[in-house]
């Protein structure tokens, strides 16, 4: 993991950077104590900062840890994750009840079940049961959308 | 003390109580048993559902979850060596030797009654401590809840997980999401980034449900592998009051070591399971059964994890601070019901802390008796298909998410964080100290700043006073042990090469 700790390190070091800088876009109220609402957010940054410094330096002398991460199977996991941003997107415009089966029938398929029987089954089954329980016993107002 | 008792056991015989108790236990059993849903996710994917509950029935629903799963782990840990939560981990090793040897029923009937003991055994460890430790949290002022919590991150960070640097990191992210949203002392808003969602911060639940469920989802997408189907037919057999006696040395072990790791943040009894395992491996008379079928080996660490679920509430109702993941996802449910752990929990609503203690003996109980029913529907869940399944579970979470507040924005809350959290994963960061992280950091931070309001801005005031030095020091020594004892090891290892190489 030490080429993976190396780009970490620098993309934290990078966030702790953007942080530290928008702390001093913070306005500060009338009614404020000492410190103020920036003085945490600032000592937070400079932590983070110096941990991921930790992190370059280290990976950088070959003393962190040599294993690699196990592979992973990266088409199925960006096909669900392409199918769950797709449905937060689409969700207010079509709606729970449309949108809903077929983020189901999306990833039941993505993940390599291709019984159609039972990925038609669990993706309306589940929904219904869904919306059973959030919109009819909790009340809940879903996504209406084109219904 | 007794009439509290007495209001705690009004509201959790009430009918309603007891219904949602029982729904509680019977999830955490059918969501234990699954591989990949632990004791907190099943909490987690639940919360949503216990908004509109009175705050102590939701509490009491939740703690039911977390008795149930502990339970339901070591069935598919005992039918195909696979820990249905991480906590049942150590009960694979004998569970699934007796299972080879046919002895399957007896291995489930040991886990359950040994389960139920631990779990009623620590309501009352739960009771005897908590509350006169909420008389000592009186005494405690800001800078010892600034030490406390600082201390608690020191500890998850280093403890959990191997690798000391990554751990801070992790704590250190979860406090930075923290302070997103309106400052609480000065009304001001501070990294919202113009957006008007996020004035009122990222809500705890979402990110609870991001981080422990999304991305436990999203690494058995990318990495789980599949587990095997649970074939043929299974009963529970309770042991016989003889077995139960030679068992009684593995289950005392499992109450202490359940006792202390519930007490500090961390795990969710997984350490207190295998330490236990390892000494009741020790203390045993027939320590040559273990590894073979020993039914000692699956009273300590299924006794251990039970613990676990009353002894982690001890540090959250008295300081707030969580002792383990299920503990930080009851946290998030308090908060979110307008509840504040700490002495005035005690004082103010005993019926919600009562009511907890009685409503987990119940919890119990119900337990042992589902242990025996829910044992064949938990096989047909863990039999589903994993597209089928872990399709529903995105779906109930994003459902969730939504209905926290009927927005959009939660729903987009937990899918980032649940990648984030599945990223941290994969390169060996620590999912739980983020959680403690975002958990803690209102009350760090609130708590730093109250401490030097009072102190006239002199930081000493953290060292003056007795508890809060004492609580720091424990909390830099726990952040440089890991360090001495590299530098001991790699020490060591030069001296064992220098002979060689001269």
């Amino acid at each position: 993991m030490r080429r993976a700790d190396f780009y970490i390190g620098l993309g934290l070091l990078a966030v702790a950077l953007v942080y530290f800088q928008q702390s001093f876009s913070i306005l500060r109220g009338f009614a404020s104590d000492r410190l103020g609402p920036a003085f945490f957010p600032r000592m937070l940054a400079l932590l983070l900062a110096a941990l991921a410094l930790t992190l370059i330096i280290r990976a950088g002398a070959g003393r962190s840890d040599p294993s690699r991460p196990p592979t992973i199977r990266a088409g199925m996991l960006a096909a669900v994750l392409g199918v769950l941003v797709l449905y937060a997107a689409v969700l207010p415009a079509l709606g729970f009840l449309i949108a809903t089966p077929l983020m189901l029938a999306a990833i039941i398929w993505s993940l390599g079940l291709r019984a159609w029987a039972s990925l038609a089954a669990a993706a309306l089954g589940v929904t219904v049961v869904l919306w059973f329980v959030f919109a009819r016993m909790l009340h809940v107002l879903l996504p209406p959308g084109l219904l | 003390m007794l009439e509290r008792f007495a209001l705690g056991a009004e509201i959790a015989f009430q009918p309603l109580s007891l219904l949602m108790m029982l729904l509680g236990v019977a999830w955490g059993i059918l969501g234990g048993a699954l591989p990949g849903i632990s004791g907190s996710i099943a909490m987690a994917l639940l919360l949503p559902l216990t908004f509109g509950m009175n705050p102590a029935v939701a509490l009491m629903m939740l703690a039911g979850v977390y008795i149930g799963a502990m339970y339901g782990g070591s069935i598919t840990a005992i039918l195909i060596s696979t820990p249905g939560t991480p906590g049942a981990a150590a009960t694979v090793i004998d569970g699934y030797a007796l299972h080879k040897k046919g002895m399957s029923g007896k291995a489930l009937g040991v886990s359950l009654i040994t389960g139920t003991i631990g779990g009623i055994v620590s309501v009352f460890i739960l009771v005897a401590l908590a509350v006169p430790l909420s008389k000592v949290a009186l005494a405690f002022g800001p800078p010892e809840y600034f030490a406390l919590g600082a201390f608690g991150l020191a500890l998850i960070s280093s403890f959990v997980g191997r690798d000391l640097v990554k751990g801070a990191i992790s704590a250190v992210l979860g406090l930075i999401i923290a302070t997103a949203g309106t400052d609480p002392f000065s009304g001001t808003p501070r990294f919202t980034f113009g957006a008007i969602d996020l004035l009122s911060g990222v809500e705890l639940v979402a990110g609870m449900i991001g981080l422990f469920a999304v991305s436990e989802m999203l690494h058995q997408i990318a990495e789980g592998s599949a587990w095997e189907r649970i074939k043929g037919k299974f009963t529970t057999n309770l042991p016989t009051l003889v077995e139960l006696w030679r068992l009684r040395i593995a289950t005392f072990i499992g109450i202490v070591m359940g006792t202390i790791e519930g007490l500090l943040p961390g795990g969710g009894g997984a350490i207190a399971a295998f330490i236990s395992y390892n000494e009741a491996k020790r203390w045993s008379k027939h320590p040559e059964e273990f590894g073979h079928g020993s039914l000692e080996g699956i009273a300590a660490p299924e006794t251990a994890n039970n613990v676990v679920t009353g002894t982690a509430m001890i540090p959250l109702l008295t300081f707030g601070i969580p002792g383990s993941n299920g503990a930080a996802i009851m946290l998030a449910a308090m908060l979110l019901h307008g509840i504040r752990p700490g002495p005035q929990l005690f004082q103010g609503t005993p019926q919600i802390v009562y009511g907890l203690f009685v409503g987990m003996l119940i919890a119990n109980v119900m337990m042992l008796v589902l242990g025996f029913i829910a044992l064949r529907p938990s096989i047909a869940i863990v039999n589903v298909r994993p597209p089928l399944l872990y399709a529903s579970i995105l779906a109930l979470v994003l459902v969730g998410a939504y209905s926290i507040s009927n927005r959009m924005f939660e729903v987009w809350v937990v899918l980032i964080t649940g990648i984030i959290g599945y990223g941290m994963r994969r390169f060996g960061f620590n999912i739980l100290a983020t959680v403690l992280g975002l958990v803690l950091g209102f009350m760090v931070e609130a708590n730093l700043r109250r401490s030097l309001l009072i102190s006239l801005g002199n930081p000493w005031v953290f060292f003056t006073r007795p508890i809060s030095a004492g609580l720091l020091a424990f909390a830099i020594f726990t952040l440089l042990w890991p360090i001495v004892r590299q530098v001991r090891d790699d020490r060591r290892a030069r001296r064992a090469l220098a002979p060689t190489q001269a």
